[in-house]
């Protein structure tokens, strides 16, 4: 065998890379910082921006998937933070998507449900946004959105119940 | 094509006051089978008490047990029991830094003569996810293998050796995540 098929052989079913002691894994930490920082100053906003990017995909991924009792607001919240990646102004995104700053301001704020049309627009505007990233599906602005409204509801039927229960009866007809 | 690929299942289960959610966010993680060419999609989930049974020394090359205190995650084809693959890892948030600890396959996918292909990969490209979404640019993963593999990791996964350590952090990092959420060539 020779010593690149030895390395593939070797490599390929994993390590131990566990750390022997405290001062390994310290001096590690001083080495590994250095560089980086030395590495971060370099850095484009186009890199910054796909890891920005990256990082808001997999939180929202993970708000779909994890058992979440803290539902309130986060669509609006991923939404800033999407916002915040690309734009100083949150009126020039309202520009960008062809709508009042006025309306976005009243979403961000919470005193206006998004509509269907300014979802479509994000997912848009998310689709351009995102063509770097693979596996990045636009359609998951609605999934959150629907995701927080479903739960909200169920999970406030104490409060709208009673008035409602008031209001519907079942009249049998004959 | 993309919407399939990422498909979301809601149910709910209600009660009068409470609710129950299964939901599962589909996404595209596969190894190929080499003899078959076959794509499989797999699941990387955090390995459970009942699985250690199983993670004997001479399947997996490593005393598993020893890695209770830390994070554990184990690779399994969908629907399917068999552990493929193992990774532990521990976090150290001040330094926006995650330590791989153990990493390995099982020992009918090691090697040249290997039944799945992308293993390892796909369990490196998840941990360098969990440090995206934590960190975002400041970003890392890092691990010290023995000087004769580094090589091996340096030209597989595009990493950086620092003294004894190899590193990954943008733009390598999401280069990895972008070549195992798609295709081959990533972007």
């Amino acid at each position: 065998m020779n010593k690149e098929s030895k390395i593939i052989l070797e490599g390929d079913f994993g390590i131990d890379s566990r750390y022997k002691s405290k001062i390994d894994k310290d001096q590690d930490s001083i080495s590994l910082l250095e560089s980086r920082l030395a590495r971060l100053k370099n850095m484009n906003a186009a890199q910054i921006i796909d890891a920005k990017l990256i990082q808001l995909k997999l939180q929202m991924e993970e708000f779909m998937t994890v058992q979440n009792n803290e539902l309130h607001q986060k669509f609006v919240l991923f939404l800033k933070s999407y916002i915040d990646i690309f734009y100083v102004k949150q009126n020039d995104f309202a520009e960008d998507i062809n709508i009042q700053p006025n309306l976005l301001s009243k979403i961000l704020n919470h005193h206006r449900e998004p509509n269907d049309e300014f979802i479509q627009k994000v997912m848009v505007h998310s689709e351009k946004a995102f063509k770097n990233i693979n596996n990045y599906s636009s359609t998951i602005w609605y999934y959150l959105y629907y995701h927080e409204r479903i739960h909200n509801s169920i999970s406030k039927q104490n409060e709208w119940r009673p008035e409602i229960e008031k209001q519907v009866k079942l009249t049998i007809i004959g | 094509m993309l919407f399939w690929r990422n498909i979301l299942f809601i149910g709910i289960n209600k009660n009068k006051n409470s609710i129950n959610w299964n939901i599962y966010y589909i996404r595209k993680v596969e190894i190929i089978e080499l003899l078959t060419g076959r794509i499989y999609i797999v699941d990387i989930l955090p390995l459970e008490k009942s699985d250690y049974k199983s993670l004997t020394k001479s399947r997996y090359f490593f005393n598993w047990k020893e890695e209770l205190e830390f994070e554990l995650y184990k690779l399994t084809i969908k629907g399917h029991q068999d552990i493929l693959g193992l990774i532990s890892f521990e976090k150290y948030p001040e330094e926006w830094r995650i330590h791989v600890r153990l990493l390995t396959v099982s020992i009918e996918n090691k090697g040249l003569n290997k039944m799945y292909d992308k293993i390892a990969g796909n369990l490196i490209a998840f941990v360098s996810k969990i440090a995206v979404k934590e960190y975002g640019e400041l970003a890392c993963i890092s691990l010290r293998p023995k000087s004769t593999l580094a090589e091996y990791y340096i030209h597989k996964y595009n990493m950086r050796l620092t003294g004894a350590t190899l590193s990954l952090e943008v733009p390598e990092i999401i280069s990895l995540i972008n070549k195992y959420d798609g295709n081959e060539q990533g972007k």
